[in-house]
């Protein structure tokens, strides 16, 4: 129990310290340093956002278009960045391997951390914002909301851990993931409500974990203005056996890592 | 303690698996230091990065009973686009050191002055050499890793190392890879001579030497 503890102990030091580590490195210190990791989903979000505003006016289904495109778009740019700096994450730090209480699985994480809190908090500014424009509902039901982020997090953090290690295995994945993450859009959940679409198209997204997470996230804000289609059980249990192949694949990279 | 049984390494290369350690078996102790013998590409280096965990065995086992520094050599364990300063504040945090007990002694120790505040990238060998000791004396190990090419730095700094750590550290277990059987010979009270994936430890310097002498 003691080790156990002691062994908790460490790995959140180090996760910090990592953490820190990659901030200073992306952002560096000069002007708002660490803040950039929210800049980017939110140029993204808030663009696309005025653009569909402009093309197809102020609502869709009876939600304020861009309060559904941020809603939509900050999770699916969160995936898609922790997926690809995923990608080659191992051999990119493997002088980390120097440390002994540094563990692989810990590279994965930080990467995924500093994504998903850029990612969120990128969401509430936006959130906030759009409140204030009155372009954005007070949300429905806050547990709804934060349930799906986690869902969609967790379905994020699984991809992470298989694709890093496939990285390491094989080169081509690192060239054809930008495509692959591309058509997965669809899949995301980001631009749509299930309930809009054909019915065995509906039927063939929700195959997809994050659209359910999405799901859950849209009614969590807009409450009954949508009307979502999502199972509690069902993002969770295509992930936590994903995540187990995962981990078995890092563990394997780990052994035969070759550290200059 | 550490002790390691059994230790296989290989790599593959190319089609075939070329074997560098093929069981490998030592022991050491509080305060013994052991010398590394071996030609180049022999696997002392490999070694060094089984018994500091940077690399994993495909067979047997190592138990660390003292806390062991990772291997000091010219390369790895930093970061490059981050300033000495900052890796040297990583490094404490991850040893669970406060970063201001050690500030100074860094700075005293590697005498890089306001290079420290430069990106360890722009760094010469000799430079990181003597921040990669720094820091790992700062954070003080019951058994120091060493590749001896770190030690070939200029006349001051080798003596500051030879102060540091067999003088002030002379109760510290130490594992030494290098060429120079004047040095193991000096320094060492144990030997281990690699060759063809075949290592033991000799007790008798002298006789580990010769037999250095003659691959």
């Amino acid at each position: 129990m003691a080790a156990l503890h002691q062994g908790w102990a460490i790995q959140t030091r180090v996760i910090q310290a990592l953490i820190i580590r990659e901030l200073t490195t992306r952002f560096g210190r000069e002007n708002i340093g660490f803040l950039w990791v929210m800049a980017e989903p939110l140029l993204f979000a808030v663009l696309v956002g005025l653009l569909w505003r402009f093309e197809k006016g102020p609502q869709e289904h009876g939600v304020s278009i861009i309060a559904f495109v941020a809603t939509g778009y900050l999770p699916l740019v969160m995936f898609r960045s922790t997926v690809q700096r995923a990608l080659g994450s191992f051999s990119a730090n493997s002088s980390l391997m120097y440390h002994r209480q540094v563990k692989i699985l810990d590279l994965i994480l930080v990467r995924f951390f500093v994504e998903m809190i850029g990612h969120m908090m990128a969401y509430l500014f936006i959130a906030t914002v759009l409140y204030a424009l009155d372009e954005f509902p007070w949300p429905h039901d806050l547990g709804y909301l934060l349930l799906g982020w986690s869902y969609y997090a967790l379905f994020t953090l699984t991809l992470a851990t298989i694709v890093a290690p496939l990285s390491e295995m094989s080169e081509v994945l690192e060239k054809v993931m930008p495509v692959t993450t591309y058509l997965m859009v669809p899949f995301s959940g980001a631009f749509f409500m299930a309930e809009w679409l054909a019915p065995d198209v509906k039927a063939a997204v929700l195959w997809s974990p994050p659209v359910h997470a999405m799901e859950m996230m849209r009614y969590g804000v807009f409450g009954d203005a949508v009307y979502p289609h999502f199972s509690f059980v069902y993002t969770p249990a295509w992930c936590l056996p994903v995540l187990m192949v995962g981990l078995m694949l890092c563990r394997h990279v780990r052994r035969v890592m070759v550290v200059e | 303690m550490i002790r390691c049984s059994g230790l296989v390494k290989s790599y593959s290369a190319g089609h075939r698996r070329k074997i560098v350690l093929g069981g490998v078996d030592l022991e050491i102790g509080r305060g013994q230091k052991l010398g590394l013998l071996g030609r180049n590409g022999a696997g002392k280096t490999t070694l060094i990065k089984l018994i500091g965990g940077v690399e994993l065995p495909n067979a047997g086992r190592i138990e660390r009973k003292m806390t062991v520094s990772w291997p000091l050599g010219f390369g790895g364990g930093f970061q490059g686009s981050l300033t000495g300063y900052d890796n040297a504040r990583f490094i404490a945090r991850i040893y669970g050191r406060n970063y201001r007990d050690i500030q100074d002694f860094i700075e005293d120790f590697t005498e890089l002055g306001r290079q420290l505040a430069m990106p360890v990238k722009t760094y010469s060998s000799g430079m990181r050499a003597r921040l990669a000791f720094a820091l790992s004396l700062a954070i003080e190990f019951d058994c120091y890793l060493i590749d001896e090419v770190i030690m070939v730095g200029d006349q001051n700094f080798q003596r500051k190392c030879h102060e540091e750590i067999f003088v002030k550290r002379a109760d510290r277990a130490l594992i030494l890879a290098s060429h120079s059987v004047d040095f193991i010979r000096q320094y060492c009270d144990m030997a281990l001579l690699i060759d063809k994936g075949e290592a033991s430890v000799k007790g008798d310097i002298d006789e580990a030497i010769a037999l250095y002498s003659n691959l």
